[in-house]
């Protein structure tokens, strides 16, 4: 997906948050990821490396929590979750009508400073 | 020492969308969104859909491409104000391009507001530009088999045209199974189908859309 934008838009936030409480250094971000966010851990984390150089959080380390995808059926009343990226169907019922809970989070959660 | 934050990472994004949003509002504008793979018909679509509107709302354009401004051209041609917007390589538009742009465009004067998102089935369907409608554009040539590999872009847009239906009789493709699986991914998906060519199905799309923006 767009790991760059992510990626730097989630640096701006952490900078901002870290010097607006008088902090001067971040040691690491923690974030949680949806895993129908479109976006791939492994690229997120390559990206944030290139991008941390020379910023406060040039020595931060990025801690992504997944989160898996969830829902509730409209039909049979179950609550699910799923392995795959996309929720097509209830995996109880096969029926289309659902309502999706998690999975789509593109979240920071907290941040270590100093 | 730990800080605890909640902050959605896109809230950038999601914060201009509302700003655009606010000001297509005062405007008194409504804004669709027009998103589909390259060579869907989106230009084409549009064409033919301000000819249908052009003497009963007063529209605008704004063309989003990676480069050039042939779209633009061709709009510009209609008599329609239009804005041709590059994003250099960039695969969609996101809120802060189009708010870039939008003093540019006089609002004011307009009833109906087109974008043209780049020609993309996935990304553009992450991006709220501050639209009041997301139209997704699958011509049958692309296969009936897009709904369920491109979800997201169905289960985002409230309205689904299917174009170049002229080309069906040679075609190896199942409308139904397109329209099945886009309800299946969005119930209420507003589905038309159309020919750009023909100019079948146009009249009844016009018409819809029309009631959804009529000013006051």
């Amino acid at each position: 997906m767009h790991e760059v934008f992510v990626a730097q838009s989630l640096l701006n936030i952490s900078i901002n948050e870290c010097q607006n409480n008088g902090f001067h250094r971040i040691e690491s971000i923690k974030v949680r990821i949806g895993r129908a966010s479109g976006v791939i851990p492994e690229a997120l984390l390559f990206t944030f490396d290139t991008l941390k150089a020379g910023t406060i959080a040039e020595g931060a380390s990025l801690v992504i929590e997944e989160v898996s995808v969830s829902g509730h059926c409209n039909m049979c009343n179950a609550d699910f979750i799923v392995d795959e990226r996309f929720i097509l169907c209830c995996p109880q019922c096969g029926d289309n009508s659902f309502t999706v809970n998690s999975g789509r989070e593109l979240d920071i959660v907290e941040l270590e400073v100093f | 020492m730990k800080l605890k934050v909640v902050s959605k990472i896109l809230d950038a994004n999601e914060r201009i969308a509302q700003e655009n949003r606010r000001i297509f509002n005062d405007a008194g504008v409504f804004v669709v969104n027009l998103m589909s793979s390259p060579g869907a018909g989106k230009t084409s679509l549009l064409e033919r859909t301000i000819k249908e509107l052009k003497h009963r709302v007063k529209v605008g354009v704004i063309e989003g491409d990676i480069t050039g401004t042939k779209d633009a051209v061709r709009i510009k041609s209609l008599g329609v104000p239009v804005i041709q917007i590059n994003t250099g390589g960039a695969c969609h538009l996101d809120a802060n391009m189009l708010n870039e742009v939008l003093k540019y465009i006089p609002l004011n004067k307009l009833d109906l507001l087109f974008i043209e998102n780049v020609g993309n089935l996935v990304c553009p369907a992450e991006f709220n530009v501050g639209e009041n409608m997301k139209v997704m554009i699958l011509s049958l040539p692309e296969g009936d088999d897009k709904p369920l590999k491109y979800p997201l872009m169905f289960q985002e847009s409230s309205v689904l045209i299917i174009n170049k239906i002229d080309l069906k009789p040679f075609l190896d493709v199942d409308m139904e199974r397109i329209k099945k699986s886009a309800r299946s991914l969005n119930s209420s998906i507003k589905i038309f189908e159309v020919s750009c060519k023909t100019g079948s199905g146009m009249g009844e799309w016009a018409d819809w859309l029309y009631s959804q923006c009529k000013p006051p």
